[in-house]
């Protein structure tokens, strides 16, 4: 393997061997035994369904599971040299593995997806993530199809989630795009996606775009990358999210590589955003547009207060070189007052995401500690947030949301007005 | 001449089908006859085909194309006399041209004078040679093959006031094999015919011979045990004749037809055609070699019979639904190229008139395992005409020139049996022999060149075969054995150029020959044998152990 080479020599004699696709479905697994298997019967079942005469390849960009993750990809393959009784259908279909080099796992998956459909000329590449246990031969219909027919570049999924599911999307990254970029994409950083391979060349040509990237979270650059570039995005409706609580859930580590995304995005399109002056735009949607639950659900609101509270104070020093003085004092008589009556508004809170990310664009200080100081304060805008909908109606909860929206569009000129304060040698 | 010896001629043959009426017409009528036939030997025989299949050439009333005989015992005068015949044989056997003519058993014409003789009463001595019955409720649920112009496989006479079974036309009813005398005469006919010196007869249908209450009345028992009586006869009066099945079924109803090497000789792999149609279409070899390992062992005097097009539409008939609309969308987007359950084109425009798609495609034709059958006029890359009715349009006069109806015949173009093919692109004036002979790249040189090399090896009409499988799912790749002698087949089923690493472990130490230029490649060694392939392109090559 050349040192610029993103993908191994063995990886390439796989693509030869696959040839030009139609369709290439993409799997970034790392120990994904459990649920990977399955997921990938299902993929092939999707396909043979939907688009039984596509050429079509699965590839799983693996981060060196142990437990036998790729095998169970590579058993889903169709060819004519197993003995084992095979669907009908009408062409091979290859079931591809690598096995990434490097610690940015993810990222490099991506990169490598988007690779290997350019090389096969694909023209739909869909991401699906592995630990998804809700997936339905549908979701391949849902994800492709307004490529493959429609010519949309990105697809991007909506879920039924529970209330409690997802709250970094609904109180900061659905917000946030929607404000700068003026796109109501409801899942701006998703696990499940679809992209053309128009779209992937164009990111191909983007060499810096891979190497900031790293292991942060680049599904949200995808779409961030497809809003400022005016390519055409389409939602669509797969059903019931995978709840939280199923995955992996670290939370420092998830704002690490969502916020830097996020943040490293408003940097990089800044002329996409800053120009955007106009009030956001739905985008079309196959399907619902979101459907929320609230089957009930034990949740230590008390904790998510404590650790806000002491975070707050614990912090107080950094986060007076990340915030406005307006603002940490407004944060300050949130600890301060009774825990049943925390009020970090709306408003508050957009306004803090907003000093935040004025102060990773300057710099202020390392950038990882202001995605770290940050986290204490999400919690207690997620404290705030289960206080509201606690006895709310799903309608209710989607009216808390489409607030939370309005108050960051509205609050935009903050943004604007710290990063041009910054700029102006403040 | 034809050389006398060898029993198993059929498995190294070269069979060229064609009809009498299309081929040359000598007399200036405007139809093909023997005469003409005859005068056309000598470029049959350097093409270097080395057996003629006719189509029915017997008399009848030519309501589907002669498969509907009044006459088993003559030919129809169209055609030319029974000496003129006798005259072709002797001729093509002087030519090292064994000739297999078509016998069309399962049923007759309605004006056959058998049938007349049976519709007359139901005490006539002839009623039991066919299938009658006083309603159209017996065999239920049986398929009706021509779905296109059939509504039911009972027909009711108006002489005779009562139903007769019929599996194809209604003016077509089917003989009752169950009746011992229509046995006995079915072989009497043959005999004549073997008499006379024919090598071998195309049995026409023969899954339908006979009908039992609450079956497909198909591939029953009963019809077996009537092929087996056949068979004996032959080989006990006639050694080293040959019957070919015609039995349009799935590979493991049509294994029977070889029986214990007591049935047929030689059956036409009716699946495996549409499927290397569809592999080149998909550039996925899947429908070649699935098929294949769906294909049941033979017994060893056995052989398969290779077509790509034949005077039929190209039949769906042994394909899954989903195949079907594939093939129908791909193939015959224009509804008039449909008929039936099939595709009644060509073979040059099935494949788009490209020159690499047909030589592909001939090129698995004769190095897949069994004998090859091309039919007449796509060895120039004759074109056809959908516009005429039912399976004419693929039966239109050979294009010897680019002279008077194309060489075929002096008569007035009015009275030619059939229109010739006029449009730019596969019309006469484009396409004719005479054009190609002067060309050392045409495609009826590169044809001739072909069959030659297929020729010069007995291991692609006798040897075994053993799929490669390489990742490069768009190369189908294959080694054929026999004896000593090995070769290695490479075919790029796809549009663009492919790279493909083929594990030839076994044959390290090889040299490889490239059985059409006799030009070395280098010898296979430790590592996957790495080749690279021009679209459609495909090696024949000879391993040599030096």
């Amino acid at each position: 393997m050349s040192e610029e080479s993103i993908l191994s020599d063995d990886l390439l004699r796989q693509l030869i061997s696959v040839g030009e696709v139609d369709i290439l479905v993409g799997l970034p697994t790392q120990n994904n035994a459990k649920t990977i298997g399955e997921t990938a019967q299902i993929i092939r079942s999707g396909l043979l369904k939907y688009f039984p005469r596509a050429r079509t390849a699965i590839l799983d960009a693996d981060a060196g599971s142990r437990d036998g993750t790729p095998g169970l990809v590579t058993a889903a393959a169709i060819s004519d040299t197993g003995e084992s009784e095979m669907p009908q259908s009408l062409r091979t279909m290859h079931c591809i593995t690598t096995t990434l080099a490097g610690t940015e796992k993810k990222g490099t998956a991506l990169q490598t997806m988007v690779a290997a459909a350019d090389l096969l000329r694909a023209r739909v590449c869909a991401v699906i993530s592995p630990e998804t246990t809700r997936i339905t031969p549908e979701w391949i219909d849902r994800l492709v199809r307004p490529i493959y027919q429609d010519d949309f570049d990105l697809v991007t999924p909506t879920y039924r989630r529970h209330a409690y599911d997802g709250i970094l999307i609904t109180n900061l990254l659905y917000p946030v795009t929607r404000a700068l970029f003026g796109r109501r994409v409801r899942e701006p950083n998703p696990a499940d996606f679809a992209f053309s391979g128009k779209f992937g060349a164009y990111l191909m040509d983007r060499e810096s775009w891979w190497q900031e990237l790293g292991e942060s979270g680049a599904e949200f650059c995808f779409t961030a990358a497809a809003i400022a570039g005016d390519y055409r995005l389409q939602q669509s409706f797969l059903g019931t999210k995978d709840r939280a609580e199923n995955r992996s859930a670290d939370l420092v580590l998830a704002m690490r590589r969502t916020l830097s995304a996020l943040f490293w995005s408003l940097d990089e399109y800044y002329d996409a955003w800053s120009n955007h002056n106009s009030e956001s735009q739905p985008v079309p949607t196959e399907g619902a547009e979101y459907e929320t639950t609230l089957e009930p659900v034990r949740v230590n609101r008390k904790r998510f207060y404590e650790m806000f509270r002491s975070g707050v104070a614990d912090l107080e020093p950094v986060l007076a070189t990340i915030l406005t003085t307006p603002t940490l004092e407004e944060l300050k008589r949130c600890i301060n007052t009774a825990e049943a009556s925390v009020p970090f508004s709306d408003e508050l809170w957009a306004r803090t995401i907003y000093e935040f990310a004025g102060s990773y664009h300057h710099a202020v200080i390392s950038r990882d500690h202001i995605i770290q100081a940050l986290v204490p304060l999400y919690r207690g805008r997620v404290y705030t947030y289960l206080e509201q909908i606690n006895v709310a109606s799903p309608q209710k909860v989607e009216q808390d949301i489409e607030a939370v929206c309005r108050t960051f569009e509205r609050c935009k000129p903050t943004l604007a007005a710290m990063w041009a304060r910054r700029q102006g040698g403040s | 001449m034809v050389p006398a010896t060898d029993a198993h001629w059929y498995k190294d043959a070269v069979i060229y089908q064609v009809h009498v009426r299309a081929f040359q017409d000598s007399n200036g009528d405007g139809i093909g006859d023997f005469r003409g036939l005859a005068q056309r030997l000598d470029y049959l025989q350097r093409l270097g085909i080395t057996t003629l299949w006719l189509m029915p050439f017997f008399p009848s009333p030519l309501r589907d194309d002669g498969y509907d005989i009044s006459d088993y015992y003559s030919v129809h005068p169209n055609y030319g006399t029974l000496e003129d015949f006798k005259s072709f044989l002797t001729t093509a056997h002087q030519c090292g041209i064994r000739v297999i003519i078509e016998m069309v058993l399962n049923h007759t014409s309605d004006q056959h004078p058998w049938f007349q003789e049976s519709r007359k009463s139901a005490d006539n001595p002839f009623r039991n040679w066919y299938v009658w019955s006083d309603t159209d409720t017996r065999y239920q649920g049986v398929r009706i093959i021509f779905v296109d112009t059939e509504l039911s496989n009972w027909a009711r006479d108006p002489v005779s006031k009562s139903y007769y079974w019929h599996r194809f036309f209604s003016h077509q009813p089917d003989l009752n094999f169950d009746n011992p005398e229509v046995r006995d005469e079915v072989w009497n006919v043959m005999k004549f015919w073997l008499e006379m010196g024919v090598d071998g007869f195309r049995l026409d249908a023969v899954p339908y011979l006979v009908e039992r209450e609450g079956t497909s009345c198909e591939n029953l028992p009963e019809t077996h045990q009537v092929i087996r009586e056949l068979r004996a006869k032959l080989d006990q009066q006639f050694p080293g004749r040959m019957l070919l099945a015609e039995a349009n079924q799935w590979p493991t109803d049509l294994g029977p037809y070889f029986g214990n090497g007591d049935e047929f000789h030689m059956a036409f792999h009716f699946p495996l055609m549409p499927r290397m149609f569809m592999a080149l279409k998909l550039e996925d070899r899947k429908p070649i070699t699935e098929i294949l390992k769906q294909t049941p062992q033979i017994p060893d005097p056995c052989q398969w019979c290779l077509f790509l097009r034949n005077h039929d539409e190209l039949t769906l008939e042994m394909v899954t639904d989903m195949e079907r609309d594939y093939m129908y969308d791909e193939y015959a987007r224009d509804r008039a190229m449909r008929l039936n359950v099939g595709i009644r084109r060509r073979l040059a425009p099935l494949l788009d008139n490209d020159r690499r798609k047909m030589e592909l495609m001939n090129g698995l034709l004769m190095s897949l395992p069994g004998t090859p059958i091309i039919y007449y006029g796509d060895e120039i890359g004759m074109g056809d005409n959908v516009r005429l009715g039912d399976r004419n349009g693929v039966r239109t006069p050979m294009q010897w020139s680019g002279g008077w109806n194309a060489g075929f015949s002096s008569a007035d173009p009015e009275s030619l049996y059939s229109a010739i093919v006029l449009n730019p692109l596969y019309g006469y004036q484009a396409v004719n022999v005479e054009a190609q002979k002067r060309s050392a790249h045409s495609l009826l040189s590169w044809m001739r060149r072909l069959i030659e090399v297929r020729k010069s090896t007995q291991v692609f009409g006798r040897g075994t075969i053993e799929f490669l499988y390489p990742n490069n799912h768009r190369v189908l790749a294959y080694v054929r054995q026999l004896g000593r002698e090995t070769v290695l087949v490479a075919n790029n089923l796809s549009g663009s150029a492919q790279a493909v690493e083929l594990d030839l472990a076994r044959y390290k130490g090889s040299i490889l020959i490239e059985m059409f230029g006799k030009n070395l490649f280098p010898r296979i060694g430790e590592l996957p044998y790495l080749l690279t392939l021009a679209p459609y392109q495909f090696f024949w090559f000879r391993l040599r152990r030096l």
